[in-house]
C-alpha cells in the first residue's frame, strides 16, 4: 500500500495548481459568481493545456490517464476557486457514460469535442426529486427511432451545451426499463426554462428542459435499450468521485484562506492563530480535509482498478461534501465579520459547498443508500 | 405554568404587528433584497403604528412598554422571512443607550424622532482592525473647546446607510488605559466629516444596508457624549446583554419559522414515492430538530423572564447566544438539506434563511467571545 502520488500524478497536481493560481482572477471570480456566468475564458485555456478529459483515451482527445489524475485536477482547481473548479468539472457532465457505452462514432464525435474545449455536454437525469428508479421522462419507440416526452430539472449548462445525455423511462411493447440517449441540443421540441438564482454553484447555470416529442434516431441510443439504470448507477460512482474531489478542494481552499487570515489578523495584541479556540478549529478543519482526501483517493483508485464498489464512492462523496461544508463554515467563523462579506471569498466556498452536497444526491440520501448496502439490500 | 405572562394587551399588540407585517413588509421583501436596503418609508410606517422603540418612556413619545413588546416585534419580524429591516437593532439595541445614558437634552432631541421613525439609528463599534478585541479600537475623540473631534473608520455597521443617528465608540488618545479611555457619542448623519463610505456586499442579509463609515475631523458638540467621561466601556458591557438577547430571539424564532416552513414544504414534496418528511432517516432528523428548537425556546423565554426581572443574565445570555445561534445554523442546514436539490434554488425561502442565519454566530460578539465570557465567569 503506497500512500504517495507517483511522479506523473504529482506533476499533474503541480501543473493544475500553478495554472489555477496564475489564471483564476479574484475580481473576475466575483463577477462570474454574481452574474451566474460560466467562466468561458478559463475553460478555454484549461482545455488548450489539456486539463479537461485527461482520463479519456488519447484516441478521443484525452491523455489516457486515470480517474485519480482527473480528481487531482478538480481538487486543485476547486482549491483555488470553488466556483471555477466545479464549472470545469461539470463542463462535460456525462462524458464518462459516453466513454463507457458510446459507439465508436459517438465517442469520436463527442469526446475530443469536449476535451478540446469546442463545447459542452450535459446530463439530463434529475427530475424533481432524487429518486432515479422511475423517470417521468419517457422514450417511446417510433419506427426505427424514438420519441422523447418529459421534463428534466437541474440540467447543467443546458442553455449552451451542444450535446446532452438524456435518461428516460423506456416505454416500448417488449421492454420496460430505462434508456439513455445522446442527442444534440438543437433538435426540435426542446424547451429551456431558467431555474433562477442559485445559492451556490452559480458558475454552472442550470435549466429545466422540456422534451416535447423530441424525435431521435436509433443510433442516438447510448448503449443498449433498457440498460439505462445500470449505466446511470455506474456513472454515479465516477461522478461521486469527481464531486468528492471538488469537496476536498473546497475544504482545502477554505482551510488555506482561514490559516492565512489567522496568521495575519491580530487581536488582543497577537496573531489570532496563536489563540487556543482558533488553533483547535484549525486542527478540526485539517482533520476533515485529510480524511476526505484519502477517502476520495481510495474511491478513485478502486474505480481505476475496475473494482466497482459503491461503498467507497458513496463514502467519498458523503464525507468530502460534508467536509467542504464544515470547513468552509469554520473558515467563515475564523474570518469573523470579514468572512460574511463577499470580498472575503470564503462565503463563496461555503455556498458552493452547500450546493455541492445537494446536487445530484444529498448526503442524507447517500447515508440511506449506504445503510441499505450495509444491511444487505438495495443498490 | 407559563414562563412569560402575556396579557390581553400583549396578545392584541402581537396581532396588530403581525397583520401589519403581512400587509406592509412581506410583499416587499424580495424587492428590498434586490435593492440591498429597506426604504425609509417602512420605518416611518412602523413608527406611526407605534412599533418602534416601544420601551421609550411616554414622556419622550414612546409606549413605555415592557420588554415583551420588544420581543413581540422581533419575533413577528422573523415571520416576514427576511432580516434586513433591522428595527430591533434600532429599537432595542441602539436607542436604549440614549434612554439610559443620554442627557435630558439628548433624550428630548432624539428619542421622539427615533420613536416616530423619522430617525433610524445605528451603533458603530467594530473597526477594520478591532473586532472581537473591542478594547483595541483606534477611532479617536479629542475634546476641542466645546466640541469633540472624531477621526477613524468603522466597518460592518448595520443600518449604516439608512441611519440618521449614530452612536459611535471612540477613545480619548490622552488616556492610555484602553478601557477607561472609551466613550460613546451621538453623531447625526450629515455632520461634516461623517461619511457613509461604502455599502458592503454580503453572503446574506441582502436587504440590510451594512456599511463602512469614515470620520475625518468630524466635529460634534461635547454634549453629545453619553454618560460620564470614560464610561463608554462599562455602558457597552451593560447594554451588550440585551443586544445578545435580541440575537437569541432571532435565532430561536428563526429556527421555529424554518422548521415550520420545511415541514409544510417537505410534507407535500414527494420523493421515492413518499412525502420527504416520511423518508429514510428524515423522520428522526426532524424530531431531533424539533427537540432542539423547543429547548431553545424554553431557555430563551427564561432568559427573557430573568432579564425583565432585572437579574444579571451575563453568563446565561452568553451561553444562550452561542447555543441558540449554532442551533439555528444546524436547523437551517438540515432544513435546507430536506429541500433536496430545490434547496439551492433561491426562489425558496430556505435558501435565504440559510444565508441569513450564518452571521448570527459572528455578530454581537462572536461565539468564541461568548464562550470566553462564560469561561471567565465560571472561573475556568
Amino acid at each position: 500500500m503506497d500512500f504517495n502520488l507517483n511522479k506523473e500524478q504529482a506533476d499533474i497536481q503541480k501543473a493544475a495548481r500553478e495554472f489555477a493560481a496564475g489564471e483564476f482572477d479574484p475580481d473576475r471570480i466575483l463577477e462570474w459568481d454574481r452574474h451566474q456566468e460560466f467562466p468561458v475564458s478559463i475553460w478555454k485555456k484549461a482545455c488548450a493545456l489539456g486539463f479537461q478529459g485527461v482520463h479519456f483515451p488519447e484516441t478521443y482527445g484525452g491523455q489516457g490517464l486515470e480517474l485519480l489524475d482527473h480528481a487531482l485536477i478538480i481538487e486543485a482547481f476547486c482549491r483555488q476557486d470553488s466556483g471555477i473548479g466545479m464549472a470545469m468539472a461539470l463542463s462535460d457532465f456525462g462524458a464518462e457514460m459516453v466513454l463507457a457505452h458510446g459507439t465508436e462514432e459517438q465517442k469520436r464525435q463527442v469526446l475530443p469535442f469536449l476535451a478540446q474545449g469546442k463545447g459542452w455536454l450535459t446530463l439530463a437525469f434529475l427530475e424533481e426529486g432524487y429518486d432515479l428508479s422511475t423517470f417521468q421522462t419517457v422514450s417511446h419507440k417510433n419506427g426505427n427511432g424514438y420519441r422523447i416526452h418529459g421534463k428534466k430539472s437541474y440540467v447543467t449548462l443546458a442553455g449552451t451545451a451542444q450535446y446532452a445525455v438524456v435518461a428516460c423511462q423506456a416505454e416500448s411493447a417488449d421492454r420496460a426499463g430505462q434508456s439513455v440517449f445522446l442527442l444534440t441540443m438543437d433538435v426540435k421540441g426542446i424547451e429551456r426554462e431558467s431555474m433562477g438564482e442559485k445559492l451556490g454553484m452559480r458558475m454552472i447555470p442550470m435549466q429545466r428542459v422540456s422534451f416535447n416529442g423530441v424525435v431521435v434516431a436509433g443510433k442516438d441510443l447510448l448503449g443498449q435499450e433498457g440498460k439505462g439504470s445500470s449505466y446511470l448507477n455506474e456513472f454515479l460512482n465516477t461522478a461521486r468521485v469527481e464531486a468528492g474531489a471538488a469537496g476536498v478542494g473546497i475544504a482545502q481552499g477554505a482551510f488555506d484562506r482561514a490559516l492565512d487570515y489567522a496568521k495575519k489578523r491580530e487581536q488582543f495584541g497577537k496573531a489570532i492563530v496563536t489563540l487556543d479556540p482558533i488553533k483547535n478549529k484549525l486542527a478540526d478543519m485539517l482533520a476533515r480535509v485529510e480524511t476526505a482526501r484519502w477517502m476520495v483517493c481510495r474511491a478513485a483508485t478502486s474505480l481505476d482498478q475496475k473494482k466497482s464498489e459503491d461503498r467507497w464512492t458513496l463514502l467519498a462523496k458523503m464525507i468530502a461534501s460534508k467536509a467542504a461544508l464544515e470547513v468552509a463554515s469554520d473558515a467563515i467563523q475564523i474570518h469573523g465579520g470579514y468572512g460574511y462579506m463577499t470580498e472575503g471569498q470564503v462565503e463563496h466556498f461555503y455556498r458552493d459547498a452547500r450546493a455541492l452536497d445537494l446536487f445530484m444526491e444529498s448526503g442524507s440520501i447517500e447515508k440511506s443508500m449506504l445503510g441499505d448496502q450495509i444491511a444487505g439490500r438495495g443498490a | 405554568m407559563e414562563i412569560l405572562n402575556y396579557t390581553e394587551d400583549h396578545l392584541k399588540f402581537r396581532e396588530r404587528v403581525r397583520t401589519f407585517f403581512e400587509k406592509e413588509v412581506t410583499p416587499h421583501v424580495d424587492e428590498w433584497e434586490k435593492s440591498g436596503i429597506t426604504p425609509k418609508s417602512i420605518w416611518k410606517r412602523m413608527g406611526q403604528e407605534g412599533f418602534l422603540c416601544t420601551s421609550v418612556p411616554k414622556e419622550y413619545g414612546g409606549l413605555g412598554a415592557d420588554f415583551l413588546y420588544s420581543l413581540i416585534v422581533s419575533e413577528e419580524l422573523i415571520h416576514t422571512r427576511h432580516t434586513g429591516l433591522a428595527a430591533p437593532l434600532h429599537s432595542d439595541v441602539v436607542v436604549p443607550y440614549i434612554i439610559s445614558f443620554g442627557s435630558e437634552e439628548l433624550k428630548r432631541k432624539y428619542l421622539p424622532p427615533c420613536v416616530s421613525g423619522d430617525m433610524i439609528s445605528a451603533i458603530a463599534m467594530t473597526e477594520p482592525n478591532a473586532g472581537s478585541d473591542l478594547a483595541s479600537i483606534q477611532t479617536t475623540a479629542v475634546e476641542d473647546g466645546n466640541d469633540v473631534v472624531i477621526n477613524g473608520e468603522k466597518t460592518f455597521i448595520s443600518n449604516g446607510i439608512n441611519c440618521e443617528l449614530l452612536i459611535i465608540v471612540a477613545r480619548d488618545p490622552s488616556t492610555s488605559d484602553a478601557y477607561s479611555g472609551m466613550d460613546l457619542y451621538v453623531v447625526e448623519a450629515g455632520t461634516k466629516g461623517f461619511e457613509k463610505s461604502k455599502k458592503l456586499s454580503k453572503m446574506g442579509w441582502h436587504s440590510q444596508d451594512t456599511a463602512e463609515l469614515t470620520f475625518t475631523d468630524c466635529r460634534i458638540p461635547k454634549g453629545n457624549r453619553l454618560g460620564y467621561k470614560g464610561g463608554g466601556f462599562l455602558m457597552l458591557m451593560e447594554k451588550l446583554q440585551q443586544e445578545r438577547l435580541m440575537v437569541c430571539i432571532g435565532a430561536v424564532a428563526g429556527a421555529e419559522r424554518m422548521l415550520r416552513d420545511t415541514l409544510r414544504f417537505c410534507g407535500e414534496k414527494m420523493d421515492f414515492g413518499k412525502p420527504v418528511t416520511k423518508l429514510h432517516n428524515n423522520r428522526f432528523k426532524i424530531v431531533e430538530m424539533a427537540a432542539e428548537v423547543r429547548l431553545g425556546r424554553v431557555f430563551l423565554d427564561k432568559l427573557v423572564a430573568d432579564h425583565m426581572e432585572g437579574k444579571s443574565i451575563v453568563v446565561d445570555v452568553s451561553m444562550g447566544k452561542f447555543w441558540t445561534t449554532e442551533m439555528a445554523m444546524r436547523v437551517a442546514d438540515q432544513c435546507l438539506e430536506l429541500h433536496g436539490s430545490y434547496g439551492y434554488c433561491e426562489d425558496n425561502a430556505m435558501a435565504r434563511a440559510w444565508r441569513d442565519m450564518r452571521v448570527l454566530a459572528i455578530f454581537a460578539g462572536t461565539n468564541e467571545i461568548m464562550k470566553g465570557i462564560a469561561v471567565k465567569f465560571m472561573g475556568l
